[in-house]
C-alpha cells in the first residue's frame, strides 16, 4: 500500500510540476510584449531518493523555483548607450533650433553686414548723395537688428531649456521613489519566487528609463540597488529615495540641487538632462561669446575708421554704433548712435564731395579685428562652430543607434520571449501532464484491483 | 545559442534609416542644394559666407565702375571741346599778331576770343548728375561763376580735392581733376591766357598778342596732357569691367561647387532611395508575421 500511495504522491507532484511549467509558459506568452520583461524558466530537479526495502527509489520531481533569465552586464551596457544617445538627441534638438539663426541668405548677421558694406562702397562715386547715405543708415539698422535678434534667439533658447531641466528633474525624482519602493518589495521576497523575478524586471525597466534622463552609477546591495548621479550624490539607497530639487543660479538659469543642498548642475552628464545642460551651459554660451566678440570688435573698428574722416557738415566723424565697453552682451545691446546719413565720415578733408576716408570705412570688412579675424571671417567661423556642433550631435546619435540595436538584440536573445520556444514547450508540458494523468489513472485502477482482491478472498 | 526572439527592432531600425535617406534625397532635389543648413556641411556653409560677401562686393564694384566711367567720359568729351576751342583761339591770335590787321578787325577778333572764353567756361562747368565734374570734391553745381573782380572775369567755386573710386578690392581709379588745376595752371592757364589775348587784341600791341598766343598754345598742350589722365582712367575702368565679370563667374562656380547639387545626380539618388525604401518595407512585411503557432493548427 505504501508503494501505491508513494506512487500516487509522485504522480501528483508530477501533475503539480507540469501545471507550474504550463502556467510559466502561459505567463511568458502573455508578457511577450511587456517592456522589460525577462522570460521565466521553471527550475525542476529530481526530489532525491527514499529507501524502501533496501532499494533506493526516486521521490518524484521538485519545483525549485522560477527564475527570470537576464544578463546584467548587457543591461548596464544598454543603459550606458541609452544615456549617450539621449544626450546627443537633446543637444541635436537644441542645435537645430539654434542654427536657424545663421541659415539662409537674408536677415542674418552675415548677409546684413555684407549689405551694409556694399551700400557704403556705393558712396565712392556719389559721396554727398543723400539717398545713398540713407540707404547706408537703413542697412546699418538692419545689421543692428540682426545682431540683437540672433543674440535674443540664443538667450531665449537657453532659458526655454529651463523647463526641460525642471521636467527631467521631477521625472528623475518620480523614478527614484518607484525604484526605492521596489527595493523594499524585492528584499522582502524569498529568492526564486516568480514575483521576485517580475519585480526585478520592473526595477530594471525603471532604471532603463532613468538612464534616458541621466547617467548614474548603480551598486547592488542586500537592501537593493543603490543609485547615485553626478559626483556621488545618492538618489536611491535601499528603500529610501532622495529627491533632487531645482533652484535659480546667478545666471538666472535653473540649477539642479541634490538632497544635501549641493548644486550639481555641472556634474550631470548623459541622458536628456545631461545633454540639455551641456547645450544650455556650454555650447550656447560659447556661440553667444563669439557673437558678442564680433559685435563689439566690428562696432569699435568702424567707429575708429569714422574718427579718421569728416562728416557731411565738415566735422570730424563721430561714432556710428554704440556698444558696451565689456564684450559680454554687446550683440544684445548694440545700437545706432545716429540715424542721420550726414554722419557718415566719407570725406578725408572736410570737402563735401570728397571720398578720401571711404577706403578706411570699407576696409573694416576685411581687416582683422583684435580677435584675430576679419568680421566676415569671424561670422563664417561662428557658422562653422554651430554647424559642426549640430552635425556632430546628430552623427553621434545615429552611430550609437546601431550599437544600441545590437545590444538590444543581444538582450532579447537572452531574455526575450520566443513564441516559438514557448509553444513547443507547451506541447512538451502538455504531453508530460497527460502522461502523469495516465499514471494517476493507472494507480487508481490498481487500487480498485487491490480492493477487489481483498473483498473476493475474504479474511 | 538563442537568437533574438523578434526581428522587429532590426526591421524598425532599417525602415527608419531608409526613410531618412529618402527625406534627404527629396530635399536635395526640391531645393537643388546639398547644403540647406550649416550642419549639412559646416565648412561649406562657412565658405559660402565669404563667397557671398565677395560676390556682393563685386556687384557694387561693377556699379561703381559704371558711374565712374560715366563721369570720366563726360569730362573727357568736355575737354575735347576745350581743345578745339583753344586751337581756334590760337589761329585767331596768330591772325591778330599779323601787323596788317586794322583796329576794327582786331576788335572783332577780341570779341571772338571773348566768345571762346565763355564757351570754354561753359565746358568747364559741365555737370554729371547735377554736380560740376571739374569742381574738385566740393559739390558745387558750377565750377566757375562770373566775377568782375577777377582778372579773367571768372572765379573758381570748387576745391582742389581729387577722388578715387573703388572698383576692386585693391583697385582705386582717379575720376576727377580739379578745375583750377586744368584751367588755371600757373604758366599754362587756359582762362588766363584767353583773357590775356582778348585784352591784347584790344590794346593792339603785337608783342602782347604774340605772348598771349604762345601762352594759349602752352595751355592747349597742357590741357591735352591732362586729358591723358581721364583717358587712362577710362581704359582702366573698361578693363576692370571685364575682370569683374570674370570674377563673378569664378565666384558663382565656386558657390555652386560648395552648395549646389547636380540635378541629374539628385534625381538619380532620389530614385535609388525610393527603390531601397520599397525593398525594406516589402522585406519587413515578409519577416514579421510568422511564428510556430501559425503552423501548429
Amino acid at each position: 500500500m505504501g508503494g501505491l500511495n508513494t506512487a500516487l504522491s509522485i504522480a501528483t507532484d508530477a501533475l503539480n510540476a507540469q501545471e507550474v511549467a504550463i502556467s510559466t509558459a502561459d505567463n511568458n506568452i502573455a508578457n511577450a510584449d511587456t517592456p522589460g520583461y525577462s522570460r521565466e524558466v521553471v527550475n525542476l530537479s529530481a526530489a532525491g531518493t527514499t529507501t524502501e526495502g533496501g532499494v533506493a527509489v526516486g521521490d518524484g520531481v521538485d519545483v525549485d523555483g522560477i527564475t527570470s533569465v537576464r544578463d546584467q552586464l548587457v543591461d548596464l551596457q544598454i543603459q550606458g548607450q541609452t544615456s549617450a544617445q539621449t544626450a546627443a538627441n537633446a543637444q541635436s534638438a537644441v542645435l537645430d533650433t539654434v542654427q536657424t539663426y545663421v541659415s539662409g541668405s537674408s536677415a542674418t548677421v552675415g548677409s546684413d553686414m555684407s549689405a551694409f558694406f556694399t551700400s557704403l562702397s556705393a558712396l565712392s562715386s556719389a559721396p554727398s548723395n543723400g539717398a545713398d547715405r540713407e540707404t547706408v543708415i537703413s542697412n546699418a539698422q538692419d545689421l543692428v537688428s540682426a545682431f540683437q535678434t540672433t543674440s535674443q534667439g540664443l538667450t531665449s533658447t537657453q532659458s526655454g531649456l529651463d523647463t526641460q531641466v525642471s521636467g527631467d528633474v521631477s521625472q528623475i525624482n518620480s523614478l527614484a521613489s518607484q525604484i526605492a519602493s521596489l527595493n523594499t518589495q524585492i528584499s522582502s521576497q524569498p529568492e526564486d519566487a516568480s514575483g521576485s523575478g517580475e519585480l526585478e524586471d520592473q526595477q530594471s525597466e525603471l532604471e532603463q528609463q532613468l538612464s534616458g534622463l541621466t547617467s548614474f552609477s548603480v551598486t547592488t546591495t542586500a537592501q537593493g540597488d543603490t543609485i547615485s548621479i553626478g559626483n556621488d550624490s545618492p538618489i536611491v539607497v535601499g528603500g529610501q529615495s532622495y529627491a533632487l530639487s531645482t533652484g535659480v543660479g546667478s545666471n538666472g538659469l535653473t540649477q539642479v540641487v541634490d538632497s544635501q543642498g549641493n548644486t550639481i548642475t555641472s556634474q550631470i552628464s548623459g541622458g536628456d538632462l545631461g545633454g540639455t545642460i551641456t547645450a544650455r551651459d556650454q555650447q550656447i554660451p560659447g556661440f553667444l561669446s563669439q557673437l558678442d566678440t564680433l559685435a563689439n570688435g566690428f562696432a569699435t573698428a568702424f567707429n575708429a575708421a569714422q574718427s579718421s574722416g569728416y562728416d557731411l557738415d565738415g566735422n570730424p566723424g563721430g561714432a556710428l554704433f554704440t556698444v558696451p565697453s565689456t564684450v559680454a552682451g554687446s550683440a544684445a545691446s548694440i545700437a545706432l548712435n545716429t540715424t542721420n546719413g550726414d554722419a557718415i565720415a566719407v570725406s578725408s578733408d572736410g570737402s563735401v564731395d570728397g571720398n578720401g576716408n571711404l577706403a578706411a570705412l570699407t576696409a573694416v570688412q576685411t581687416t582683422a579685428l583684435p580677435s584675430g579675424e576679419s568680421p566676415t571671417d569671424s561670422y563664417a567661423a561662428l557658422v562653422d562652430s554651430i554647424g559642426n556642433a549640430a552635425s556632430n550631435a546628430s552623427t553621434q546619435s545615429t552611430a550609437i543607434q546601431s550599437s544600441l540595436t545590437q545590444l538590444t538584440n543581444l538582450q532579447s536573445s537572452v531574455s526575450g520571449v520566443s513564441i516559438d520556444e514557448e509553444s513547443s514547450n507547451l506541447i512538451a508540458y502538455q504531453q508530460a501532464y497527460e502522461a502523469a494523468a495516465e499514471v494517476v489513472s493507472t494507480i487508481n485502477s490498481l487500487f480498485s484491483d487491490t480492493m477487489d482482491m481483498m473483498s473476493t478472498t475474504g479474511v | 545559442m538563442r537568437v533574438a526572439n523578434s526581428l522587429v527592432p532590426d526591421v524598425l531600425a532599417g525602415i527608419q534609416q531608409s526613410e531618412a535617406s529618402l527625406q534627404t534625397a527629396l530635399q536635395e532635389v526640391s531645393t537643388g542644394k546639398r547644403v540647406n543648413v550649416p550642419s549639412d556641411d559646416p565648412a561649406a556653409a562657412a565658405a559660402m559666407v565669404q563667397n557671398t560677401a565677395e560676390s556682393n562686393n563685386i556687384d557694387q564694384y561693377e556699379a561703381n565702375d559704371n558711374a565712374a566711367l560715366g563721369a570720366a567720359q563726360t569730362a573727357d568729351s568736355a575737354l575735347n571741346s576745350v581743345v578745339t576751342l583753344l586751337t581756334q583761339a590760337v589761329s585767331l591770335g596768330t591772325e591778330g599778331a599779323n601787323g596788317t590787321e586794322s583796329e576794327s578787325d582786331r576788335e572783332s577778333l577780341a570779341t571772338e576770343v571773348q566768345g571762346i572764353l565763355s564757351s570754354v567756361v561753359s565746358d568747364a562747368n559741365t555737370q554729371y548728375q547735377g554736380v560740376a565734374v571739374f569742381g574738385g570734391t566740393s559739390n558745387a553745381s558750377a565750377a566757375y561763376v562770373a566775377d568782375s573782380a577777377s582778372s579773367t572775369g571768372y572765379a573758381y567755386q570748387g576745391d582742389s580735392g581729387v577722388n578715387q573710386v573703388q572698383v576692386g578690392d585693391s583697385l582705386e581709379v582717379q575720376t576727377n581733376i580739379p578745375g583750377n588745376q586744368i584751367f588755371e595752371s600757373p604758366g599754362a592757364s587756359v582762362l588766363g591766357s584767353l583773357s590775356q589775348l582778348a585784352n591784347a587784341l584790344q590794346s593792339g600791341s603785337s608783342t602782347d598778342i604774340g605772348t598771349a598766343t604762345s601762352n594759349i598754345s602752352a595751355a592747349l598742350n597742357y590741357v591735352s596732357a591732362q586729358q591723358g589722365v581721364y583717358g587712362n582712367s577710362i581704359s582702366q575702368l573698361n578693363s576692370q569691367e571685364t575682370f569683374l565679370a570674370q570674377d563673378q563667374v569664378t565666384l558663382s562656380t565656386q558657390a555652386s561647387n560648395l552648395v549646389d547639387v547636380d540635378t541629374a545626380t539628385a534625381a538619380e539618388q532620389l530614385a535609388q532611395a525610393e527603390a531601397q525604401n520599397s525593398a525594406v518595407l516589402a522585406a519587413a512585411a515578409k519577416v514579421l508575421p510568422t511564428t510556430l503557432l501559425d503552423y501548429l493548427k
